[in-house]
């Protein structure tokens, strides 16, 4: 039996071991710069995650293998924006890790995350430590929307960088294609009650009423139940035209299979958050034929100017990669471009500094001429449509072979 | 090991020092330590693990008051995490903006508002509450919710109370979820200001965090062993040990379940204040089930009921998280590195953290019920010269004011009228009649099965009555509840012993007082000199109880009672009855299972109370004890009183014997004759 | 869509989502009427039977829902995931008895209840660690046969909903025989009502204990098969939401008491499919929650139950 004397004997030590194990001096090297990654790397959408952080590595990667920075080398940290718990991304555990790169003397810059709603989560904390992020993914406009900058940038300059456009053009850009291409006359909508598909569903509701489409009801999906039918057959009796679903791929996924029982002759689409290949896995045939998709990127991986990243991608990794690599990619490169102009300019290193220099950056990439207005958003705002159709001759889960591009969404 | 240890150098040092003040020293080290943490490791992300470790122990600390004190199983604590949480979070962010008006002009001259301007043009509320009122406000917002919770629970029992606290456990983040336009829904609420403290923003620097952190976790440690050591503390653990004898000794079940419930509250919807602060953000899936689960963990390894066990382990269980499997992982990754095996270079522990906790659980409960640091109980066994003392009834003198009446004789103490019980279609207690005159002992006998047992339920609160009417001293106590009962002066012994196992005699004894001491829970914490007095007077009032058993129970008195021999476990549920200074002393089969020296003593001892005063009312089923003691007779037979009187006309009434002993009056008679003559 | 069509159609799907409710609260009756005990590791022993009939199905070449089966091949196939299923939860269920609950039986408070919710966390954690946490498409051979009842836009009975029923039927039905007809049944009634007097009288209450847990658990695998078949999918969080769903039906119905959780579990099916047509899904388990504890404070021995328990 562990007495109260054994056990404070147990406490101290306990206390010794970790004040030494815990705090390893790290030896300070001025020359390597941390970069952080900030992703959901496990849980539902861990495989398109792991795609956007290997297009980030690739790009710094391939600038310490030709020295582009001379005298300095980066490394990336990458920190899981997921847990168990959810089962998914998790704002908590991005606010989390948000403080741990602040922390962290060595870190510059950061790119992720992937979820607008991690984004909300990390931004006040990034603002108060001056550390710029850059997202290849998150597509909020809230983030960025000067309205709110008390709340997100309370520190007062932007710290928030985009390499994809966001959701105020996603949403409705999809319902003018909609009502212009697809003829739709009503819709039924439905959100994840995430940060993302709610914002998604609201923006695209928006457009869609403006474009004259009426919408017929809205309702929220819970990621975490099996069931959607007794909404679907409510949704059946409406005979809507369309389906449009805001949200990510773990409701989007249970919805994509169920619709297709109960609603299989409706127009379904969603955001880039079912532009991913959880729904051609967990989805699979026929759930996933005919689903529409965006993305807040133009469509590039199949352009011949990112051809060498593909050959470079596949060699190092083995997989394909998908649009947001190439964002991610983009984002790096930027990231290591501001770096360069500090040391053109004799500035420090310093995170202040790689945050101005991002800010006023004017990055050749392979989605063109990458720059950021006054808000940290992208100044391009091309959103590209897919829709799954099925080809039997190229493998059922690669997200290249099944989404077929369809082309740039308009933006009228 | 330890032998090793305690004879080194330092071992011999240790042993040297004053044992008064080896407590104290070890908490100062303590508090030095956690103190000069920041200072000597300066790395922020450290500093924040350990400032989440501390807000998890004040979680431990309020379960353990729930769970340890109480005994009641809350599985859904982390409910009052998140109500603390929100209360911040939606008075403290950019959430909530109704339009301004100069109704709020007060508020912004208090700080609690400020002004913004709004989306749509016009200006707006933005809510300021400070972090250091939120505190104290969140704690009672969180222990309203937490009596609102368990009310519903106070009639239930073990598994059942743990399901419905459940239940409100998982309907509180789905509300939070669902109601978009006070929380954000899903999302969560983001930008939450951090604390500031005279003009100045924690920001993000760990450190500020950490110091309220150490001071959140030393104030609720103070709190909680007050509370332990008080009188809240033994009602509670008497409620956890044997509700019905809790009752009947006096606690306030309602009252003092509710407490803990509250208090346990209290202490998370502080810490929710503080967590959600320092993250500056808040989302419904903060405080899933997983959640109350790992604060019940954390509760299970470090030791139900031990204060310093749940701080230790919580904090461990926090750490593994924060530190040790994120080390560890490095140390495998590089491990793997240097073996070329890809399965251990890219191996994470972390996200295992639950899968440990299933196995702790799981462990915990095979192995060491008790936790780590088990609560500090009374001990058990005996020394050798104990156990081998010769008993010692010496006459003392003995005198025990205020129990016993101060009617003159010959008054009617109780007078049961037409009482009536039913147990759904069977008649227990059928119309019956009783009165016990004051100073007198009453005997009720009757073959098993006759409703004595019943009769004591139903004047102690026990049991409805269908009918009639109790008076005591001319109040009607029929419809009381069992506590205040006792209150009036009742005080009652169980057929098959009912008293708190884990506990010292000294400590049921005490918890015999409760009705009569006046120490509250803002007393206990605060521990004014009326209190303490209070609490000396009430142990040397133990110490004069016992000297009615002369040395069998004096020695034991530190002795946790479930290591006492049968017979001293019936001395000591009377003398615990004794010491809530009762007018009317029932006892029901007070020699029952002694063997005829023990019952000689145990007679003689009741006819001293007596002496003293007290009036006694007494189920026997032994007739030569009846014979003995007992002024009045009342025989039960079937719900029935069908005899009454003197011992001696009792014993011969031919219906008394018919219902004894069967048909054959003339046999029995003979017999009777036999009985009396061995025993007289 | 007609308004009777609608309401006909969440009718079903009401029922067909009481099935598995019922299918799943019935194992649970089963366990806590004979020990009282509420054992949380039963919804995840419902997850992973659901995983263990997929690789079964997958074993057979199976995946997704592009191959059909019919007749004698389709009947094997089944029949080969069900039994696997239901032995590999089952024996799940009974090795945790005999291990992890066996020495605690006589010890009084939450003792055994918290040890059950440990194991539920150790296989949760389990599947998540081991095999993630997206979601698996089920290989699913039945055809897609559908029968229309009205009209052609009017309400669709799918042949699974009708096999959920028909298999859920056939394992109650067989479980009501069993424990009602059998010796061992009787057993288990007898130890049901007290364990000191059905040992006494000769009965091996380890034995009869054992065989209850493997009984209530083979029944949870076969749930989940079923759950797989259904919604052709399956994840490591199916155990929680169906879980609270099939808890709150048997608590209804009377813990305990096996014909009420089948009632227990219709009824929770039909207000999820009715509340989620006239109020929104979101709200539903809030509803849910509420009825588990409005039934437990205002009349925990549910609509059918016995007496309350007497384990103090």
């Amino acid at each position: 039996m562990i007495t109260r004397r054994a056990a404070a004997q147990l406490i101290a030590a306990v206390a010794a071991t970790s004040a030494l194990g815990a705090g390893t001096a790290r030896a300070a090297d001025e020359k390597t710069l941390h970069i952080g990654i900030n992703l959901p790397l496990t849980g539902a959408d861990a495989q398109s995650a792991k795609r956007i952080q290997q297009g980030a590595e690739l790009a710094f990667d391939q600038a310490n293998a030709k020295n582009e920075v001379p005298g300095y080398k980066f490394v990336t940290q990458s920190y899981d924006a997921a847990t168990a718990t959810a089962g998914q991304y998790d704002p908590v555990q991005a606010a989390t890790n948000a403080r741990k790169m602040v922390s962290d003397k060595q870190t510059v810059a950061a790119i992720g995350p992937q979820m607008s709603g991690s984004g909300k989560a990390m931004t006040p904390i990034l603002s108060e430590g001056d550390l710029a992020t850059i997202t290849p993914a998150s597509t909020n406009p809230d983030i960025t929307n000067p309205k709110f900058a008390a709340q997100y940038r309370p520190g007062g300059k932007p710290i928030y960088f985009r390499t994809v456009t966001t959701d105020a053009y996603q949403g409705p850009e999809m319902a003018n294609y909609m009502a212009h291409d697809l003829h739709v006359k009503t819709v039924y909508i439905l959100d994840d009650s995430g940060a993302y598909g709610v914002g998604m569903a609201d923006a695209f509701q928006k457009q869609a009423e403006k474009d004259g489409i009426k919408v017929l009801g809205r309702d929220r999906l819970d990621p975490k139940a099996a069931d959607y039918t007794a909404v679907l057959t409510k949704i059946k009796q409406l005979n809507p035209d369309a389906l449009y679903y805001g949200g990510v791929s773990q409701a989007g996924v249970k919805l994509a299979k169920q619709s297709y029982d109960i609603i299989p002759k409706v127009i379904k689409a969603g955001g880039d958050g079912m532009q991913t290949p959880e729904l051609l896995t967990g989805g699979g045939f026929p759930a996933a034929e005919g689903w529409y998709a965006t993305i807040a990127a133009p469509h590039m991986t199949s352009d011949t100017k990112a051809a060498d990243f593909m050959k470079a991608y596949k060699a190092k990794f083995g997989d394909a990669p998908e649009d947001y690599s190439i964002t991610a990619y983009d984002a790096g490169l930027v990231i290591i471009h501001a770096v360069k102009q500090l040391i053109a300019e004799n500035k420090p290193v310093t995170r202040s500094n790689v945050r101005d220099a991002i800010q006023n950056s004017k990055t050749p990439t392979i989605q063109g001429e990458v720059a950021f207005d006054a808000n940290g958003d992208l100044t391009d705002r091309t959103v590209s449509i897919f829709q799954v159709r099925k080809d039997t001759s190229k493998p059922l889960d690669d997200v290249e072979a099944q989404f077929h591009y369809i082309g740039v969404a308009p933006q009228a | 090991m330890s032998e090793l240890v305690a004879r080194s150098p330092v071992g011999r040092m240790c042993r040297a020092y004053p044992e008064a003040w080896r407590q104290p020293t070890i908490l100062l080290l303590l508090a030095a330590a956690a103190l000069l943490f920041p200072i000597y490791h300066s790395n922020d992300a450290d500093i924040d693990a350990l400032a989440n470790a501390f807000a998890f122990a004040t979680l431990a600390l309020g379960l353990n008051i729930v769970v340890g004190f109480a005994g009641l199983l809350d599985l859904g604590y982390a409910a009052f995490f998140a109500i603390g949480a929100y209360t911040y979070g939606v008075l403290n962010s950019f959430q909530l903006h109704p339009a301004w008006s100069d109704s709020w002009n007060f508020a912004q001259t208090l700080g609690l508002v400020a002004q913004m301007p709004g989306e749509t043009g016009g200006e707006v509320v933005h809510f300021t509450l400070s972090f250091w009122i939120a505190l104290p406000l969140a704690a009672l917002v969180s222990a309203f919710f937490g009596v609102l919770f368990g009310f519903p629970t106070l009639r239930l029992r073990g598994d059942y109370l743990a399901i419905v606290t459940l239940g409100f456990g998982e309907i509180v983040p789905i509300i939070f979820r669902n109601w978009d336009s006070l929380t954000n829904g899903a999302a969560g609420l983001n930008g939450i200001a951090a604390p500031r403290f005279w003009g100045h923003s924690f920001g993000v620097d760990a450190t500020p965090y950490y110091y309220v952190a150490v001071a959140l976790v030393a104030l609720l440690l103070f709190v909680s062993a007050r509370l332990r050591d008080s009188r809240i503390g033994r009602a509670w653990m008497a409620i956890r040990e044997d509700e019905i004898a809790a009752g009947a000794m006096g606690v306030n079940r309602v009252h003092y379940k509710l407490l803990a419930f509250a208090t346990g509250a209290a202490f998370a919807g502080m810490t929710g204040v503080f967590y959600v602060a320092k993250l500056q953000t808040a989302t419904p899936d903060m405080f899933v089930f997983n959640v109350s689960i790992m604060i019940l963990v954390m509760v299970v390894f470090g030791g139900m009921g031990s204060i310093w066990g749940v701080v230790v382990g919580a904090m461990v269980l926090q750490l593994l998280q924060s530190w040790w499997l994120q080390d560890l992982t490095g140390w495998l990754n590089a491990l793997g590195n240097l073996v070329g095996s890809n399965w251990l270079s890219h191996i994470n522990l972390v996200p295992s953290i639950e899968l440990i906790f299933g196995i702790i659980l799981v462990v915990m409960m095979l192995y060491r019920r008790e936790g780590l640091i088990p609560a500090s109980s009374a001990p058990t066994g005996l020394t050798f010269e104990q156990q081998n003392a010769t008993v010692n009834l010496a006459e003392q003198d003995i005198r025990l004011p205020g129990i016993g009446g101060t009617a003159s004789s010959g008054a009617i103490a109780l007078r049961v009228k037409g009482v009536t019980v039913r147990f759904g279609g069977l008649i227990a207690l059928n119309a019956i009649d009783l009165e016990v005159p004051q100073g007198s002992v009453v005997a009720v006998i009757g073959p098993n099965g006759s409703g004595k047992s019943t009769l004591f339920n139903v004047m102690t609160g026990l049991v409805p009555a269908g009918g009639g009417s109790i008076r005591f001293h001319g109040d009607e106590i029929l419809g009381l509840p069992d506590h205040a009962i006792l209150k009036k002066g009742i005080a009652r012994t169980f057929q098959n012993i009912r008293l708190f196992p884990t506990l010292s005699i000294m400590q049921n004894l005490l918890i015999g007082q409760h009705a009569r001491l006046r120490t509250g829970a803002l007393a206990a914490v605060l521990h004014p000199k009326w209190s303490r007095r209070e609490e000396a007077a009430a142990q040397d009032w133990v110490r004069e109880i016992l000297k009615v058993f002369g040395n069998r129970l004096t020695p034991r008195i530190d002795q946790a009672v479930s290591g006492l021999s049968y017979a001293n476990r019936r001395r000591t549920e009377i003398a615990r009855a004794l010491a809530s200074r009762p007018k009317l002393l029932l006892l029901d089969e007070p020699t029952a299972g002694m063997n005829p020296a023990e019952t000689l003593e145990l007679a003689g001892q009741i006819k001293k109370l007596k002496e003293l005063g007290l009036t006694v009312l007494l189920i026997e089923h032994k007739l030569d004890v009846v014979t003995t003691l007992a002024d009045t007779v009342y025989v039960l037979d079937h719900g029935e009183v069908i005899a009454k009187g003197r011992p001696d006309e009792v014993r011969r009434d031919e219906e008394v014997l018919r219902a004894y002993l069967g048909r054959n009056t003339q046999a029995a008679l003979a017999g009777g004759a036999e009985v009396g003559a061995h025993v007289a | 869509m007609t308004v009777f069509d609608l309401w006909l159609q969440q009718a079903i799907n009401g029922l067909s989502l009481g099935a598995m409710y019922a299918l799943l609260a019935l194992g649970f009756t089963l366990v806590y009427g004979i020990l009282e005990l509420i054992n949380f590791a039963h919804f995840n022993i419902f997850m992973i039977g659901s995983f263990v009939a997929m690789w079964v199905l997958q074993s057979f070449g199976l995946s997704g829902q592009s191959v059909v089966l019919t007749g004698l091949p389709l009947v094997g196939v089944l029949l080969a995931a069900l039994i696997a299923s239901m032995l590999f939860a089952g024996v799940l269920g009974a090795a945790m008895e005999r291990y992890a609950l066996r020495p605690l039986r006589g010890i009084t408070g939450p003792a055994a209840m918290i040890t059950t919710i440990g194991i539920s966390y150790i296989l949760f954690n389990i599947v998540v660690l081991g095999i993630g946490a997206d979601s698996k498409n089920f290989p699913n051979p039945l055809p897609p046969m559908k029968w229309h009842l009205g009209g052609p836009d009017g309400a669709v009975l799918e042949l699974r909903q009708v096999l959920i029923w028909a298999v859920s039927i056939i394992l109650m039905g067989g479980l009501w025989v069993f424990v009602q007809r059998s010796r061992m049944g009787k057993a288990m009634r007898a130890t049901a009502q007290d364990p000191e007097a059905a040992r006494m009288m000769g009965v091996e209450v380890d034995k009869v204990i054992l065989i209850a847990f493997f009984l209530g658990s083979a029944l949870a695998g076969a749930g989940g098969m079923i759950f797989g078949l259904y919604y052709n999918f399956t994840s490591f969080i199916i155990g929680f939401t169906a879980g609270l769903r099939a808890f709150t039906a048997a608590v209804l119905g009377g813990i305990g008491n096996v014909p009420g959780a089948m009632v227990g579990g219709v009824l929770i099916g039909l207000i999820e499919a009715f509340g989620g047509q006239l109020i929104g899904a979101s709200w539903a388990d809030v509803i849910i929650f509420s009825i588990l504890v409005l039934v437990l404070v205002f009349k925990p021995t549910g609509l059918f139950g016995r007496l309350a328990p007497t384990k103090s």
